[in-house]
This record gives C-alpha cells, structure tokens and sequence, in this order.
C-alpha cells in the first residue's frame, strides 16, 4: 500500500502532464489534420494535371492499391470527351539521402509514358535535386513502358529506353531509373487484373 | 529598490541570449539546425521562428511547474514537454506553410533534441520565475535568430548568389560557389564565423 502511494506521490506531475499533451495533440491534429490532407491531394491534383494537361477530372480508379510494395492510389485521367487519357499513381524509391516520391503517369493503353513530376525529395541541392530540371523529366515523356537504361554519358536514345544520368547526381538519376523499373510492370499488372486496359 | 535589481537582471537576461552567451557562436548548442538549415535564408528564419515558439512555451511552462518537479523525473518532464511543442509547431507548418515544411524535413521534429531549449529549462526555467524565464527564452531565441541569419545569408549569397531568393550576385561576373551550399561548406563558414566572434570578443575585452 505505501508503495502504490509513494509511486502517486513520485510520478502525478508526469502522469498527468502526460494526458493534458496528449490531449494537445489530439486537438491540434483533428483542427489541423483535414487541412494538411487537403493540401497534399491538391498538390498530387497539380502535379497529374501538369502531366496530362488535357484532363478534366481524375478518377480514382484502384484506390489503396501496391505496387512495387508501395502504398498508393490510382487515378485515371479522363478529358472533355469522356475519353481515358492516361493513368497515374505514386511511386517510391530511396534516393541518396532520403525518399523520393513521383508520381508518374503512362497513357491509356499504359503503352508510354507520360513523364514524372517529383512530389517529395530531400536530395543534395544542385546535384541531385536537378532532376525536377526539365531536360532530365522530358527524357521520360513518350518513352515506352519497358525497362528503362540508364546511360552515363553520350545522347541517350529515347526509342532505346535511354535516360542520360544527371552529372555528379549517378545516385538519384538510378534511383528515379529504378523507381520507374519497379513500378511499370507491377503497375501494367496491376491495370490487366482489373480490366481497365488490354 | 528590489523593482530596480529586477529591471537590471531582465536587462541582462535578455542581451546574454543574443551576444555573451549567445546559444551558437557563444555557447555552441543547436548546431544540427544551424548547420543543417542555414543553406538559404527562408528555412533558417523558418526554423528559428519554430524553435522561438518551442522554446518560448517550454520555459513558461516549465517555469510555472518548477516547485513541483521531482529532481530524477525532470528530464522525462522537459522531454514530454518539449516533444508536444515541436510536434504543434511541425504540425502548423505542415498546414499552412507545407514549402517550408518540405525544405525543412526532418529537422523541425529534431528540434526535441536541440540543447538550447533543454538547456534553458534546466539552467534558467526550472530555476526562476515565470518573467524571468519568458526574458531569457526571448533572448535567447533572439540569438538563436541572430546567428542564424548571419551563417544563412553569407552561404545564400556565395552558394547561390541571392538572398531570400532575390537574385543579387548573378549579373554574369558571378558564378554560385557551390559548395557552400553544401554541409562541407556549413562548417567551413561556421568555423570562419566563430572565429570572426573569438577576435571581436577579444578585443572588446
């Protein structure tokens, strides 16, 4: 009995101070949360529209979806005329310091792709973070959906699935390499299962 | 009489934090934000706003409960406490600031570890009262700030040649020193810098 008290006596400031941050926290989540969610679907909207600017709404189609054994959903692009344009998801991969998240949109056939726009990366500035540099993202545009080769010097050859790497950046131009290699082909499977192209 | 000693004390409090002792060029604490979010002069400003939030509402708060800490259970105190403080401020940011956010990755969560704010609520919070406290957390923040600004605008301005993103240094004869920008180059200005301090200080002496 004197034990259970001398316990209350020690530790009532820590238990207690305990529960008042934890409630903090809760309430600052749930005034906070909604608006930070909206913020990063918006930011995802942004970027599939600057990949497929024809589009007019974007479907979730295969939502909570794995591919590569990365979590996310997957949007079809749709335009003016009810037609599919493409489809788009995020894709994941480690880079040289820290994550990198795409999201990368192939067309409707899932024949090309549509090019990549970086939605999180913590890579070396002027190195690796060059690969938002358009001259690096436009050598994915309409290359088709094998497997992509990194090259490290010379012109690389679009119809080859040649990508020149970023000079000084080897470590993130694989990594984006790679992220596209590990989710195509789970993604095109991914598609065929559930009918949504040939 | 005893409203004048406090006047001086305050005073004092409050101008140790941004030169005698100021937390990094004086006292060296912080120096994982200091050199880690110093490449441009946004992030730095960003993070010392965040760490003068934290390190504001920890002393207060450590100040108002200082006759009921146990002396074994106050640094599981401060922690719990400083950790909820980093968590709304990375939250807030998240929210209404998400670039900054982004550009500061895991460095604001890091702020729990910075010594500056753990530091002042053993060596100042716990001890004195709430003014007192608010004065010194003020102060200090103020240094933080301080020093932040200086290491930030000189790697902005030689590693990119711009401050706040404003081109400045780029009408041709310019070319970015690149690796300021760079951890090697947070070092190498932050050592310069102390140095710069070390000579001031001497001769003021």
């Amino acid at each position: 009995m004197r034990s259970i008290k001398h316990f209350i006596e020690q530790s009532w400031l820590l238990i207690t101070a305990a529960f008042l941050c934890g409630l903090l926290l809760a309430l600052t989540n749930a005034a906070l949360e909604p608006r930070i969610q909206r913020i990063e679907i918006g930011e995802m909207y942004d970027k599939m529209k600057s990949l497929m600017p024809q589009a007019d709404k974007f479907e979730k189609v295969i939502p909570q979806a794995e591919i590569a054994g990365n979590p996310t959903d997957v949007y079809e692009a749709i335009d003016k005329n009810k037609q599919v344009l493409g489809f788009s998801f995020v894709g994941t991969g480690y880079g040289f310091a820290d994550q990198i998240k795409l999201v990368i949109a192939v067309n409707a056939d899932a024949s090309k792709l549509l090019g990549f726009d970086v939605l999180y990366s913590n890579e070396t500035p002027g190195f690796g973070s060059r690969m938002t540099e358009n001259w690096f993202r436009q050598q994915f545009v309409d290359a088709p959906t094998g497997t992509l080769e990194l090259i490290k010097s010379g012109q690389a050859d679009k119809e080859k699935d040649q990508i020149l790497a970023l000079s000084g950046a080897t470590v993130t131009s694989t990594a984006v390499v790679n992220i596209f290699n590990n989710h195509i082909g789970a993604l095109k499977k991914l598609l065929k299962e559930k009918g949504l192209i040939q | 009489m005893a409203a004048e000693v406090n006047e001086i004390n305050l005073g004092r409090t409050f101008t140790a934090g941004i030169w005698e002792q100021n937390p990094v060029f004086r006292l060296l604490l912080g120096m994982c934000p200091t050199l880690a979010v110093t490449a441009a002069v946004k992030p730095a400003l960003t993070m010392s706003l965040c760490v003068t939030f934290v390190l504001l509402c920890s002393n207060i708060s450590v100040s108002l409960m200082r006759n009921l800490l146990k002396p074994h259970l106050r640094i599981l105190m401060f922690t719990l406490m400083i950790a909820t403080f980093v968590t709304i401020a990375d939250l807030f940011l998240k929210a209404y600031a998400p670039d900054m956010s982004r550009a500061l990755g895991p460095y604001v969560a890091l702020i729990i570890v910075n010594c500056i704010i753990i530091g002042r609520a053993e060596a100042c919070a716990s001890k004195n009262n709430l003014i007192v406290s608010i004065t010194d957390a003020l102060g200090m923040s103020v240094g933080f700030t301080f020093a932040l600004c200086v290491l930030s605008s000189v790697r902005e301005l030689l590693g990119a040649g711009t401050i706040f993103g404003y081109p400045v240094l780029s009408n041709g004869w310019f070319t970015p020193w690149l690796s300021i920008s760079l951890p090697g180059g947070a070092f190498l200005t932050l050592g310069l810098l102390l140095g710069l301090i070390n000579v001031i200080t001497k001769r003021n002496k």
